[in-house]
């Protein structure tokens, strides 16, 4: 083994460094020892970089090993059968099983121990869209597990290229970034372990302990992976259960090609390395740059290296010096645009495939006691919604090329508003209010795709809304995925998206698209929710109307219930019915009140039709006069502050009212004062009339 | 009481027709509308002939065809109903009582609310029942707290008993009832009529003798008049024929209580017949007569913006385009002082009864 670089400046004691005390003496000052730190003690001492972090162990374990999976069987264009599991074995000490199995293209038996335990070790240091990039996450868990535990990592790998399978005890030698095997098995195919034909399997014990609040972020975190990743099977296992995520298409994104480097994003370093790699190919500067980047025909190089000025030679003849003048003409030359080859983005197809059955995991509220033993505490939910819609941008971010897709799912399961934001297919969790998909969504208006607020307020509003914003009241997930070799991350720890060059504006014309494309839906729905809510008003009130109706007349309350039902639903519908002026009598008068309330023919005739009382009201005008009622008023006999006189019989007071019929109206209406103050007790002073 | 059991079957009558008339329409597929007439500065009319406000000729449609009329077309109805079943019952209740006996809740488990948001709702149900009936609610057993209060030589009928306001009335005041079934006036030996607009001027002024040194009747609404004192200072100066002198505190909301008496308001406009009294005679207190009479600054208020507002809207009333009250109002807003009556007592206790009052009144011809 490889001991630990170190350089004595000067000989010390190392103790005395940190003591104050001793450091003070003037013996010992300016004594420093450097000291190489091998990888993994770096990053075992500064796990926070990795995202490692106290509450957020296995929440990272989980994360690392899920997108190692995928990207393992995505390269083969294999359908990913992934399979996880999270256990508590020891509550005691806080120790936890967690393992990962799955059917992609395994590790070569030679290059497991280094792939699994050796930082900064990976197949993927290209340049191409991957979800891992660092050779970093799983050799966290290997450290992590060997730092805290005394249990070996156990691996097992069916590597596609020989079908053989192996098993690894490993452990990770901190000081030095080794792994340490501790014992190797090829295993014969009854004692294989992968049913698979190649694939991958890890256990580790990690010592972490899990708030509600991480668990919860795990359970999220993978439910949106199978958003974005329809095509693969996930199953989950926990002490609370285990949920399946099924394959819901066969259909995989195109993998990722490996492309050569953009000009204008050349620096020396690219441009050193490629000398270095085309060496042994005694080609030309000019050679070299047509065949080591993107974009440049034989005319563009000609062109650089003569606004450059630097002499034609042999490509590994070149100085630092001249070097950089060919980098600094491609940083003011215009290229075409990068190619998107090494991108993978999820598409429309498998992005709709994932939004119109979205999983979703539920935890049972009452997780102990109430529910039988054997109840998982765990299921998944099937959100359904009643459209999807898609739209996605090519655009270039700092020299890289991006893609920005973005979907829409709307209402059917949905019912609030949601957002998802992906990086590199990778669920986002944290951060999301300082991310540039939040920014886009809260610019964007869906009002004027013809939704207004009000309306939206109206029908979805709930208790819980808290956001003011038509789009957040509606049951709308909406989705963004942004894929880039260098996604412009807001933070270290990669969890908010930052509005970098044209990112938004981008962003916002896709969100714009899908607006454009559901706000017809959404216009229908709200449509239909309107009349939904009309009609169950109408059913709320109606009764109130019939008992007033029915209590204070003898009619057929059933029947004139159903009639009034049948009534507001045509009503509803828009189904035009004839109202005013067509309306039946409306004005109440006193002959109306002698003749048909005294007649006690309250209730409709059976007979009755529209016809018959629409020509009743048009027609004979001078019957039903329409009275206002301050000329019914001047009909009144009783007094106001004295009890009438008036005593005569029910029917002679007929007679008194049929004669004042005759009157013509406009009399009636001048006689207010006389004719009520006429009744009137009589002062008994004299002097009135 | 056979004339009043007519009355009441009237109502009843009414209401039944209203019913009828919605569940035809029903009966025959179209959607019933109440057109109850419309209430507001928009349907207020001027008659000059009658001197008092009036409601026009507006209506308003209450129809479920309308999505927000629903609800209160189903609580014109319920209230409907619910004023039959009063009658029926024989019995009467305050609006209070109203409120009470139609509250109710609306809805399924889902969305519950309550009939009525408020007693403000039930009381708007009321006054459309009398709207649509064409009968004030007095006359259908509906009344309210009643707080008009009457003072001075004058016999009233009060349920069965006999009660002479003028006895006692160095102390006390008789209250007014709210239902005029109640009520009947037997006598009046007053020679005018003096309406305040606060019981406590109204007691300082009983305290000073007034009413037996010039043989008055004093009566107060308590602030805004409810309708039966309105209706009892209509019968003393129409049917009685007792003159009718109002004083108010100097500021719009009294001028507005005034007004009430002398020519209705647009809330009421369509009920002036019976309760505005043309022919009374408003003496003060007039915002000149803060300078007139010398009202001390501390005694005087600035006017709030509300009274500004209310100021100008009336200055602009076609109503009061009388040039004294342009003018007075004019100083108001000018000054933008305002007073209230008990700022006399700064003169003296017994200054507004001894020389304010008795001094405007023999200006107006009274005395």
């Amino acid at each position: 083994m490889k001991p630990k670089h170190s350089i004595e400046v000067a000989s010390t004691q190392v103790e005395n460094v940190t003591s104050p005390r001793t450091s003070s003496s003037i013996n010992n000052m300016g004594r420093i020892r450097y000291d190489k730190k091998a990888e993994s003690e770096f990053f075992v001492d500064n796990s926070a970089l990795a995202g490692f972090t106290g509450e957020r162990i296995l929440y990272m374990a989980v994360r690392e090993l899920i997108e190692n999976s995928l990207d393992s069987c995505e390269i083969h264009h294999i359908l990913p059968d992934i399979t996880l599991s999270l256990k508590l074995v020891d509550p005691l000490n806080d120790l936890w099983l967690i393992s990962c199995e799955d059917n992609g293209i395994g590790i070569p038996a030679d290059k497991v121990p280094v792939a699994v335990c050796s930082f900064l070790t990976s197949g993927k240091y290209v340049e191409k869209q991957q979800r891992g990039l660092f050779g970093v996450g799983l050799k966290m868990i290997a450290a992590f597990s060997t730092k805290d535990t005394d249990h070996p990592l156990r691996v097992w790998s069916k590597s596609s290229e020989d079908r053989a399978e192996h098993y690894f005890d490993l452990r990770t030698d901190i000081n030095t970034n080794k792994p340490i095997v501790m014992a190797k098995n090829a295993l014969k195919p009854p004692d294989g372990r992968i049913k698979h034909p190649s694939g991958f399997r890890i256990e580790a014990i990690l010592r972490a302990r899990l708030s509600p609040i991480t668990k919860s972020r795990i359970y999220e975190y993978i439910s949106q992976t199978s958003v974005v990743n329809p095509y693969s099977v996930l199953v989950f296992e926990t002490d609370d259960g285990r949920v399946v995520f099924d394959r819901r298409t066969n259909a995989i994104p195109e993998p990722a090609k490996e492309v050569l480097p953009h000009p204008s994003d050349m620096d020396l370093k690219t441009l050193k390395k490629a000398v270095m790699n085309y060496m042994n190919q005694k080609t030309t500067i000019h050679g070299l740059l047509c065949s080591a980047f993107q974009k440049i025909s034989g005319e563009k190089a000609k062109e650089i290296i003569g606004r450059a000025g630097v002499d034609l030679k042999a490509a590994n003849l070149y100085n630092e010096h001249e070097l950089i003048k060919i980098v600094n003409v491609c940083k003011h030359t215009k290229f075409q645009s990068p190619n998107t080859d090494h991108l993978s983005p999820i598409g429309e197809q498998i992005l709709t495939a994932g939004m119109t059955s979205e999983y979703a995991i539920t935890m049972n509220k009452d997780v102990r006691g109430s529910l039988p033993q054997d109840q998982p505490h765990l299921t998944v939910k099937v959100l359904k919604p009643s459209l999807t819609a898609y739209s996605s941008r090519t655009c270039v971010i700092n020299n890289r090329p991006t893609v920005v897709e973005c979907g829409i799912a709307y209402g059917g399961d949905i019912g609030s508003f949601k957002l998802y934001r992906f990086a590199n297919k990778i669920p986002l969790l944290y951060d999301e209010g300082s991310d540039v998909a939040r920014e886009v969504v809260s610019e964007v208006e869906i009002n004027r795709m013809g939704i207004s607020k009000k309306e939206v307020k109206e029908q979805f509003s709930t208790a819980d809304t808290k956001s003011d914003r038509a789009v957040e009241m509606l049951p709308i997930h909406i989705f963004f995925h942004i894929c880039s070799t260098k996604i412009p991350y807001k933070t270290a720890g990669k969890e908010s998206i930052a509005a970098e060059g044209e990112l938004k504006k981008y962003m916002k014309s896709c969100l714009a698209d899908l607006y454009r494309k559901v706000s017809a839906q959404i216009r229908k729905e709200l449509r239909v929710k309107d009349a939904e809510n009309r009609l169950r008003l109408y059913r709320h009130y109606i009764p109130f109307i019939i008992e007033a109706i029915s209590e204070s007349i003898d009619i057929d309350a059933k029947r004139l219930y159903e009639l009034f039902n049948k009534l507001a639903e045509r009503h509803v519908k828009g189904e035009s019915l004839p109202t005013k002026p067509n309306y039946i009598e409306d004005t109440i008068t006193e002959d109306r009140i002698q003749q048909e309330v005294g007649k006690d023919t309250l209730a409709p005739s059976k007979t009755a039709s529209p016809n018959m009382y629409g020509e009743k009201a048009l027609g004979d005008e001078d019957k039903y006069l329409r009275s206002n009622t301050s000329a019914l008023r001047t009909k009144k006999k009783t007094s106001i502050l004295a009890p009438s006189k008036d005593n005569q019989p029910e029917n002679l007071r007929h007679t008194t009212r049929i004669k004042n019929k005759k009157r013509k109206k406009k009399e009636i209406d001048n006689q207010i004062t006389l004719d009520k103050f006429d009744k009137f007790r009589r002062p008994r002073e004299p002097g009135r009339r | 009481m056979p004339a009043i059991d007519e009355r009441h079957q009237e109502v009843i009558k009414k209401i039944k027709l209203v019913m009828k008339d919605i569940s035809k329409n029903i009966t025959v597929e179209r959607m019933p509308v109440l057109d109850v007439p419309k209430i507001g500065y928009d349907n207020t009319i001027w008659s000059e002939e009658k001197r008092m406000l009036t409601i026009g000729s507006k209506k308003v449609q209450v129809s479920p065809d309308s999505i927000k009329k629903i609800p209160t077309f189903s609580q014109y109805l319920v209230m409907a109903n619910a004023v039959r079943k009063l009658l029926d019952e024989e019995m009467e209740s305050t609006i209070r009582g109203m409120y009470y006996a139609t509250l109710s809740t609306v809805g399924d488990d889902k969305i519950k609310q309550k009939f009525w948001n408020s007693q403000e709702n039930s009381d708007d149900a009321i006054k459309a029942v009398e709207l649509l009936t064409g009968v004030p609610r007095e006359e259908f057993s509906v009344t309210s707290k009643p707080k008009g209060m009457i003072s001075g030589p004058i016999t009233l009928r009060v349920g069965g008993d006999v009660i002479d306001c003028s006895l006692g009335s160095r102390a006390t005041s008789q209250l007014i009832p709210t239902n005029i079934r109640d009520l009947e006036i037997i006598d009046v030996k007053a020679d005018f009529i003096m309406v305040v607009e606060k019981d406590t001027v109204l007691n300082n002024i009983r305290k000073s003798g007034f009413i037996q040194k010039y043989n008055a009747i004093l009566l107060t609404g308590s602030g805004e008049p409810d309708r039966a004192t309105r209706m009892m200072v209509k019968t003393l100066n129409e049917v009685w024929k007792k003159p009718v002198v109002i004083f108010t505190d100097a500021d719009p909301w009294g001028l507005g209580i005034a007004l009430r008496y002398k020519i209705g308001s647009e809330s009421l406009s369509y009920d002036s017949d019976r309760l505005v009294t043309p022919d009374a005679k408003v003496l003060g207190m007039m915002f000149s007569d803060i300078y007139e009479y010398n009202i001390p600054e501390v005694a005087r208020l600035p006017a709030t913006e509300e009274d500004i507002s209310r100021a100008t809207d009336m200055k602009k009333k076609p109503w009061l385009n009388d040039k004294k009250w342009q003018k007075e109002l004019s100083l108001f807003l000018q000054r933008k002082e305002k007073c209230e009556l008990d700022a006399f007592f700064k003169h003296g206790f017994r200054y507004l009864a001894e020389t304010y009052i008795p001094e405007k009144l023999r200006h107006a011809g009274l005395l």
